[in-house]
């Protein structure tokens, strides 16, 4: 009897320690891989962040229309956003490799997995940027046109603008990466609706006074127009 | 590549022609009446030149019977022009583009010694100040003949508060109106302009020709001389399109500041341009203003737009159009120095592509409406006599900030005062 509890004792151990002793390299192996990684990420992002400062790129990506991307940016540097990606997908891919070394079905299953997802977050990551763009343009444009129509609400009805647009853009982006879709479908409507119902209501009855002053402005506009104006421009 | 610019229909009426003289675009809506009128006027130019008459077309179908039994006359040939753009209404500035690159091509096809652009109505019943426009590219040797319109109080503001001032003070030449938009052309000037929007098309920058008029000729070293027109009527103001036409008018000019850098950067001071003709000064009574639309779009635009002007304007700029927004809506006046100063940052952004062009232009209005309060509240008081003084006035403080501008332009990210 106590011979064959020693006998499975040992069989256990044994087959403990064997599996530990396949899995050891492997473990090693991602260690090495995630600490390898993390120093070629450090490297890279020093040469991005330095590459990008001497063409100035924060600079030229406000010039060429991109202002919007500094809001999203570490300490208002899209260098900074440029360099830390890079090294972020830099030590991805070497914890990738480090749990590819397991060589176990799973791992590399889940390897094939997370690869097959990385086309979802580029997309994901593209339409925030779009969206983000798109946002700040037709909020300036609102902006600049409701001030020169003089309408008194002119910022409320820019960010109202920009807002839909952006919670458009975060409902894209999540049923990209098909994050809860049913949910995030029904967010969106409520999110989507209950921003159109507050600048429906700000302007309706929060801003009765506003919009009974724009409407007697209009009023007084439309007696101005009865005079003949004198002003000619071109 | 010229004649691409031509009009399907007139191509074909040009076609029987093998050449012309002259060649006058009529854009204006001169009625029947007034087309044969300057049909006759044409007539009595002295030399017997040979005149084609491109007459807009508003539907596009053939010519009219009166324009019909016209072109059995030999001289002028009056030949439909359908060289209006998709939307005069909403664009007119393009349309005057599309039309003016149309009338170099007919006149470079037709080896026209000279064309001239006709776009206005005047308040004279005669079309004969057409005739006046043509007379100096005929008898002397000039290449631009530009109008000088009698000067009114409130009209024509944008090329008295930017244009004007602007233009003077870059290139150094006093051009009453150097955007026209009615001018006489020689055939030197046409082509080379013709070459310019070819270049232009070529690298995408949308050029206009009208503002392409001064800057081309000065820097060319071509002969210059102004004309007399009388009074011009302008279209009335469109308030809710008020911000278009600022960015279409005021794009091309800084383009075109842009493309003459090295150019205006080498000119000190101005000059006089030759003036012919006489110009007949009415009496005008402002009277009573309502400002307050304007000055109302102007506190709203420091108290919205601030986030904008910043990416622009430098603080000193910003502060002093602050202390201007916060006196009273009988007091607000904004000084011609800090306006030139406006206009130059305004241009030197457009240069930089700081922000969109489009919102950069547009978000100029409110301080343009600023200026225009200004203005016309100085000459309510002053009194209609004292429109030149006050227009010199204002090109003189351009001229004093020109060092500023020079400086901004050298070096954007250094110099900010």
């Amino acid at each position: 009897m106590w011979y064959q509890v020693k006998q499975e004792l040992i069989l256990s151990t044994t087959k403990f320690l064997t599996e530990l002793a396949y899995l050891l390299p492997g473990m090693v192996a991602l260690i090495a891989a995630l600490l390898i990684s993390i120093v070629l990420a450090w490297m890279l992002a020093i040469v991005v962040r330095r590459l990008l400062t001497s063409i100035n790129f924060d600079e030229r990506l406000n010039r060429w229309g991109f202002a919007s991307l500094r809001e999203w940016s570490p300490m208002d540097s899209p260098t900074r956003l440029a360099s830390r990606t890079v090294a972020g997908i830099v030590i991805l891919a070497g914890f990738l490799i480090g749990i590819a070394a397991f060589d176990v079905e799973s791992t590399s299953l889940l390897v094939r997995n997370v690869f097959a997802y990385i086309p979802n977050i580029v997309g994901a990551m593209l339409v925030l940027l779009v969206g983000s763009i798109v946002a700040s343009f037709l909020a300036r444009s609102v902006l600049i046109g409701a001030v020169n129509l003089n309408l008194q609400y002119a910022r409320l009805l820019s960010l109202g603008v920009k807002w839909l647009v952006i919670v458009l853009a975060v409902a894209m982006a999540l049923e990209h990466l098909k994050i809860a879709p049913s949910i995030v479908d029904l967010a969106f409507g409520i999110l989507f609706g209950g921003i159109v119902l507050t600048l429906v209501l700000a302007i309706g009855l929060n801003s009765k006074e506003l919009v009974n002053k724009s409407l007697e402005r209009g009023d007084k506009e439309a007696s101005r127009e009865n005079v003949e104006e004198p002003f000619r421009h071109i | 590549m010229a004649v691409d610019s031509i009009p399907q229909q007139t191509q074909e009426k040009t076609a029987p022609i093998d050449s012309a003289d002259l060649v006058v675009g009529v854009l204006a809506d001169l009625g029947k009446d007034g087309i044969v009128a300057l049909c006759e006027g044409l007539r009595t130019l002295s030399g017997s030149p040979r005149i084609v008459v491109l007459q807009r077309d508003p539907i596009g179908d053939a010519p009219t019977a009166s324009s019909q039994g016209a072109q059995e006359d030999t001289s002028p040939s009056l030949l439909p022009w359908s060289a209006v753009g998709p939307d005069p209404l909403g664009a007119p500035m393009q349309s005057i583009s599309i039309a003016c690159q149309s009338l170099f091509a007919v006149s470079e096809k037709l080896g026209a010694r000279a064309c001239c652009f006709i776009a206005s109505e005047m308040e004279s019943v005669s079309p004969q100040w057409i005739c006046r426009l043509l007379q100096p590219l005929l008898e002397s040797d000039f290449d631009l003949v530009a109008p000088y319109y009698t000067p009114r109080t409130l009209q024509g503001l944008l090329n008295t508060s930017i244009i004007y001032p602007l233009t003077r003070c870059l290139y150094g030449k006093r051009i009453r109106n150097p955007f026209g938009p009615d001018v006489g052309v020689s055939r030197k000037l046409a082509h080379k302009l013709l070459g310019t929007f070819r270049n232009a098309n070529a690298s995408s920058n949308q050029t206009h020709p009208l503002a392409s008029l001064a800057p081309v000729t000065v820097c060319d070293n071509l002969q210059i001389c102004q004309v007399h027109v009388g009074a011009r009527v302008f279209p009335p103001t469109d308030w809710t399109n008020m911000s278009s036409v600022v960015a279409q008018v005021l794009g091309p000019i800084f383009l075109e500041m842009d493309r003459n850098a090295a150019c205006w950067q080498r000119a000190r001071g101005s000059v006089s341009v030759p003036v012919r003709g006489e110009c007949q000064c009415p009496s005008e009574e402002t009277g009573t203003l309502d400002l307050n639309r304007m000055v109302e779009t102007f506190r709203l635009g420091v108290r919205d737009l601030q986030e904008i002007w910043s990416l622009v304007l430098p603080p000193a700029t910003l502060f002093e159009i602050r202390k201007v927004s916060r006196s009273t809506a009988e007091q607000v006046n904004m000084p011609d120095e800090l306006w030139a100063r406006i206009v130059y940052d305004f241009a030197l952004a457009h240069r930089l592509r700081t922000i969109n062009r489009d919102h950069l232009l547009r978000s100029m209005t409110p301080l343009y409406l600023a200026w225009v309060v200004s203005y016309a509240r100085e000459l309510e008081t002053a009194g209609a006599t004292s429109i030149e003084q006050r227009i010199e006035r204002l090109a003189l403080a351009y001229e004093a900030a020109k060092p500023y501008l020079i400086s901004r332009w050298r070096w954007p990210d250094r110099f900010n005062p």
